[in-house]
Order: structure tokens, then C-alpha cells, then sequence
């Protein structure tokens, strides 16, 4: 059985009279990516600073690779990788001096920063200035600076928001392969899809408290509805629409009916989404 | 303490500073315009002897005398002689009593008031004392029988007469180091504002370590650069140890300055906003040197008095240890709070 990389126990964190973050309390396995899901204001970069060791709980205890972050915050900082939101590189530097820079910071001695960038779709770019890249190149630099000490543990927050396919693409690889190589990635994002695509476990986070922490097919069990929609010809020779709620008694009675009275043109299975659970959950979208 | 992590911070704070062309031109301009502005101002001193008179009765052997050497001008009022004197106008001013000529008529002494600069050496005021004697004995005929007070408006600094160029260096030596505060406090505002001050603190680095670091770039490049200056124009000539530990508690005290200043900025033009007040008010002491007897009580209370006190007095007059070690202490106090205030307020920005 893995063990657990994070460890949050009672979490809380409030600015003033605002609880942002509730007591809340979850971990994370070993090799396991955490999907960590909520709208704006949610507590959600607040739980990711304060498992970085940015910010001081006001409550609880977060505990990373069985240290408490608080008390060894140097140490566990140098066994993770973080890549922020917003992009904050030192633009004036080339790619390889950023990347140089913070190798050194990680007190790595032997560092092949032509390599990393070649791992993320930037090769034959290093020298240029940070400055002249997109966004896109931006933000795989991003990624690159927050695997190149190899974590055991990796934060990504947003890592794909507002980027082109091809850029998404790259960095949705490279979280995969970081957990085939054993890091515990937590993946905070607003890309249902992208949860779903790349999590083990998502975590639903409302208004500083966990809502809702499982495997994306268990909370679509639970809190979803599967259906049939088909489309059949009509009596005035158009096409109409017909949905059968799949998991329930009446279920099999209604395919029948379906197929033997009607004349089915088209039929699909439909699951509900992860952005329909967190909406039944909680009645409100995610942005 | 890990000093690795230090060096790569200094490493790479240094080399940000001059890749921001505006920083980097600002400061070798600045450098280069102020080693310009010194060997361009007169290297000597004016040897005419330029004196105000203040008398309230007419006597023409005083108000008429003007020889070679020697310029005299009347002026109306006491106040307006003292005010002539402190403005550097005239050398020293000569206070005649209104009952001078009764007084000497009845054998009494008269007593006759001169006011120097605080920088006029002993042999100016034994000079003048000994014109207006020569000239009372013009007036009356008579051997002399007067009596002398001076009166030295600001503190006394009797010595060589200081050409205009080593007044300025003080003023331009702080100037250096005001150049460097913005830089600082500009690298340290970008630091902030980019968010590159988190991706640091998420790295094995400590928040102590990151102050260190800052610390070192701003005092390293603000004490450097005064130090070449100072090099430049011979400064060092009085003591050279005094002098370089005076810039280098005025580099950590631009440095703190810095601090405090990028804690309440969010751009260059906030940076350049708040450095500005802290450039003039910092710099106003450097004026009592230009302007000697403007020098007040409440002017102590800037900590860039200490500073400008302790370079003019040991690279101009030679002073030593025993006279300045209290502006050393002094500044080294104001040094330790700005610094720690500004980290203070720094601190609170970057969490």
C-alpha cells in the first residue's frame, strides 16, 4: 500500500474575519495525482500555499513526506516543485539562466538544462531572453523550472489555463510521466476535462471546505446520472429526441420499448460531467 | 546560513541590475556626471578677502577702505551681516558699536563684533582682527584701544581654507549612493510585483537568507561605486579607514531606505515616486557643507547628517577617531532601526 506524500489535518487558514480555508483535512498517496477542484475564492491557493510552506496555518497541520511543513519548511521545499499561476519568471534572463539559477538554489551540481527544455517542447531556445517567448513558452518553462530538482512531491496550479492545445498537451504529458517516475502531483485547476483526464482522486473545494474527494468515475457514480439519448424518426419524417436514464428498475423496460416501437436513426450513452456533480453539489459552477 | 543560496541570490541580483538599461545608464552617467561636476569646480580658493561692515555711524576710513585684496561692503542692518556671512557672501562681518567714536574719544574701549564662517582659519581671523585695529587707528590717530569678539555662526572648523570642489564631495558622494537606493529599491519593487520572490521562497532558500542576499547587492552597489568615486577624487586623503567605514554604514542605510521604499511600491514609477522625497531630504545636509552656517540643530536629526559630517571632516580637515567616532556611533544607530524597519515592512509585503 502507498503511503501518503500530504497529509492535511484540519487545515485552516482565515485573513481577518474570512474563513478562506475550513478545517479541511484529505491526503494524498504516493505516485498519486490529486485533482483539486473549485471556483474562484474557493480556498484553493490558499491550501496549495500553505502546503508549500507560503503561508502559516491559523489551525491543523500539513504534513508533506511525513514532515510537518511548518517546522522543516526548507527541508520539504526542497523536495517539491511548484509551478504558480501566473507566470513568474525572471524575464530579463534567457530559459537556461532561469533554469541554472534555481538548480543552484536546489544545490544541484550536475544540471542538464538544455535537456529539461527539450522535455518540454523548447529545444534550441534556451539562450533566448524570457521576454520574447508566448505565453505557451512561458508557461512550459514554468513547468520545466518546477521539475527540474525531479520532486517527490509536484504543485501545479492552473498549469494549463488560457494555453493552445499543442502547449496543454505537453504539459498534461509531462504530469503523467512525473507521476510514472513516483512524484504526487496536486493539480489545482478550473479544466474539468483536464481533472478528469489526468486525476486519480479530485477533491471538490466550496467556500473553504471540502465538499466532495474521490476517483472521478466514483463521484460520477454517486452523484451523476448515466443516460441514453437517441434519436428517432418522427411521424412528420423529422427527427426527434428520446432519453433513457441508464442504472435504474425501470431501465431495461424502456430500451425495449425504445427499439421495438420507435426507429432508432442514432443512440449514445451519455455520463454526466465533473462540472454537473460540483453544480448538484454545490449549485453553483466553477468559475 | 547556507551562503551558496546567498552567493547565487547576490550572483543573480547583480546581474539583473545592470541588464536594466535604464538603471545601468543611470548609473554610469550619474557616476562619470559627478566625477565631471568635481574637477570642474575651482580647485582653489578665492584669495580676496571679502568682508561686510555693518556701522552705524559714519566712519570714512572704515566705509571707504577697499584695497587690493580686500573688498568691503556696507550693509544695513546686523541681521543682514550675519545673514551675508552665513550665506558665504563675505568672509567674515565687521559689527561696529553706534557710541565707537564716543567711546574712543573718552578713553574707553569700544568693542567691536566679527562673525566668520565656521571654516575660516585662524589666520583670516587674526587677519581681519588686525585690519579693523588698523583701520581704528587710521579713523582716530590714536594707538589702538578696542576690544574684540568673534562669534563663529555654526560649528567651528578653524583649518585650510576648502576649495569649492571638496565641498562638493560629500554632496556628490551621497549622490552615488542615492542612485543606487532606487536601483535597489526597483529590482527589489520588480521582485515583488513579478511574483519572482515566491518562486524563490518556494525553493530551499530561507526568507532570512533572501534578505541577506538583497542586502549585500544593494550595500555591495551603493558602497562600491562611492568607494570608486571617493578613489577618484582623492578622498581618502584624511582617513581612509574612518571614510570607508562611514560609506559603507551609508550604503546599509540606503540599503534599509530601499527596503523601506520597494515595501510600499509596486512599480518603477511608485519607486521613483517615494525616492525622490527620500533623495532631498537625505541630501539636505550635504548643503550645510556647500553653505556652512546654515547649519541648525534640527538638521541632526537626518541620518545623512552623520554621514556628510564624518566624509567633510575627515577628508577636509584631517579629523581623527576621537572626533568623529560619535557620528560614526550615531549612524550606525540610525543604520540598525532603518534597516530593520525596512525588513520589517518588507517581510509583511513578500508574505
Amino acid at each position: 500500500m502507498a503511503r501518503d506524500a500530504i497529509v492535511a489535518e484540519e487545515l485552516t487558514y482565515r485573513y481577518g474575519e474570512l474563513t478562506a480555508v475550513d478545517h479541511i483535512s484529505f491526503n494524498v498517496a504516493e505516485s498519486e495525482i490529486l485533482g483539486f477542484l473549485g471556483p474562484n475564492g474557493a480556498g484553493k491557493t490558499t491550501t496549495f500555499k500553505m502546503l508549500t510552506g507560503q503561508l502559516k496555518p491559523k489551525g491543523g497541520q500539513a504534513r508533506l513526506l511525513g514532515m510537518d511543513v511548518m517546522k522543516n519548511v526548507e527541508k520539504v521545499q526542497g523536495e517539491i516543485g511548484v509551478c504558480f499561476e501566473t507566470t513568474n519568471l525572471y524575464e530579463q534572463m534567457s530559459a537556461l539562466e532561469n533554469l541554472n539559477l534555481f538548480a543552484r538554489l536546489f544545490g544541484m551540481r550536475s544540471f542538464d538544462g538544455n535537456a529539461l527544455l527539450e522535455r518540454v517542447g523548447l529545444p534550441g531556445r534556451g539562450k533566448d531572453r524570457v521576454e520574447t517567448y508566448s505565453k505557451g513558452m512561458k508557461q512550459r518553462l514554468m513547468v520545466a523550472r518546477a521539475i527540474l530538482n525531479r520532486p517527490r512531491v509536484l504543485f501545479l496550479d492552473e498549469p494549463t489555463a488560457g494555453l493552445d492545445p499543442t502547449s496543454s498537451e505537453t504539459i498534461r504529458n509531462i504530469i503523467l510521466e512525473e507521476r510514472e517516475r513516483g512524484a504526487t502531483v496536486f493539480l489545482t485547476t478550473h479544466d474539468m476535462l483536464e481533472a478528469d483526464k489526468l486525476s486519480d482522486r479530485v477533491a471538490f473545494m466550496n467556500q473553504g471546505e471540502i465538499v466532495a474527494l474521490d476517483t472521478p468515475h466514483q463521484l460520477k457514480q454517486q452523484h451523476g446520472k448515466r443516460a441514453l439519448k437517441a434519436k428517432v424518426a418522427g411521424d412528420d419524417g423529422g427527427l426527434e429526441d428520446r432519453e433513457i436514464t441508464l442504472d435504474t428498475p425501470e431501465t431495461p423496460e424502456a430500451v425495449r420499448k425504445l427499439f421495438s416501437q420507435e426507429k432508432v436513426i442514432t443512440i449514445h450513452s451519455e455520463e454526466a460531467t465533473l462540472e454537473d456533480i460540483f453544480i448538484s453539489l454545490t449549485g453553483r459552477g466553477l468559475v | 546560513m547556507n551562503w551558496r543560496i546567498i552567493g547565487t541570490l547576490v550572483a543573480k541580483d547583480f546581474s539583473l541590475f545592470f541588464r536594466n538599461k535604464l538603471f545601468a545608464a543611470l548609473t554610469a552617467i550619474a557616476f562619470i556626471f559627478y566625477i565631471v561636476v568635481y574637477f570642474v569646480m575651482p580647485s582653489t580658493v578665492n584669495e580676496n578677502l571679502e568682508i561686510g561692515l555693518y556701522s552705524p555711524v559714519t566712519l570714512p576710513v572704515f566705509t571707504g577702505m577697499q584695497e587690493e585684496g580686500l573688498e568691503v561692503e556696507t550693509v544695513a542692518s546686523e541681521e543682514a551681516l550675519k545673514e551675508g556671512v552665513i550665506e558665504g557672501k563675505y568672509v567674515a562681518g565687521v559689527s561696529l558699536p553706534a557710541d565707537m567714536m564716543e567711546k574712543l574719544a573718552s578713553q574707553q574701549k569700544p568693542t567691536v563684533s566679527l562673525y566668520f564662517t565656521p571654516d575660516v582659519p585662524q589666520e583670516m581671523k587674526d587677519t581681519v582682527a588686525l585690519i579693523i585695529r588698523e583701520l581704528a587707528y587710521l579713523q582716530t590717530g590714536q594707538p589702538l584701544n578696542i576690544e574684540v569678539t568673534e562669534e563663529i555662526l555654526g560649528p567651528d572648523m578653524t583649518g585650510t581654507p576648502i576649495p569649492p570642489r571638496d565641498r562638493l564631495r560629500p554632496l556628490l558622494a551621497i549622490m552615488i549612493l542615492m542612485v543606487e537606493m532606487m536601483g535597489l529599491a526597483n529590482l527589489l519593487s520588480e521582485e515583488l510585483e513579478r511574483g519572482t520572490v515566491h518562486a524563490l521562497l518556494v525553493t530551499p532558500m530561507s526568507i532570512k537568507e533572501l534578505f541577506i542576499a538583497k542586502g549585500i547587492t544593494g550595500t555591495g552597489l551603493a558602497f562600491g561605486q562611492s568607494v570608486l568615486f571617493m578613489l577618484l577624487v582623492g578622498g581618502f586623503g584624511g582617513g581612509p579607514l574612518i571614510i570607508l567605514i562611514a560609506l559603507l554604514l551609508g550604503a546599509v542605510l540606503v540599503t534599509g531606505v530601499a527596503f523601506l521604499i520597494s515595501s510600499v511600491s509596486k512599480d518603477f514609477m511608485s519607486v521613483l515616486a517615494w525616492s525622490i522625497p527620500a533623495f532631498i531630504i537625505l541630501m539636505v545636509p550635504s548643503f550645510s557643507i556647500l553653505f556652512p552656517g546654515a547649519i541648525t540643530n534640527w538638521i541632526k536629526i537626518l541620518p545623512s547628517y552623520y554621514l556628510v559630517d564624518i566624509v567633510h571632516r575627515v577628508a577636509n580637515f584631517g579629523s581623527g577617531w576621537g572626533d568623529v567616532w560619535l557620528n560614526l556611533l550615531i549612524l550606525l544607530g540610525f543604520c540598525l532601526v532603518i534597516t530593520w524597519l525596512g525588513i520589517f515592512f518588507l517581510r509583511r509585503r513578500v508574505r
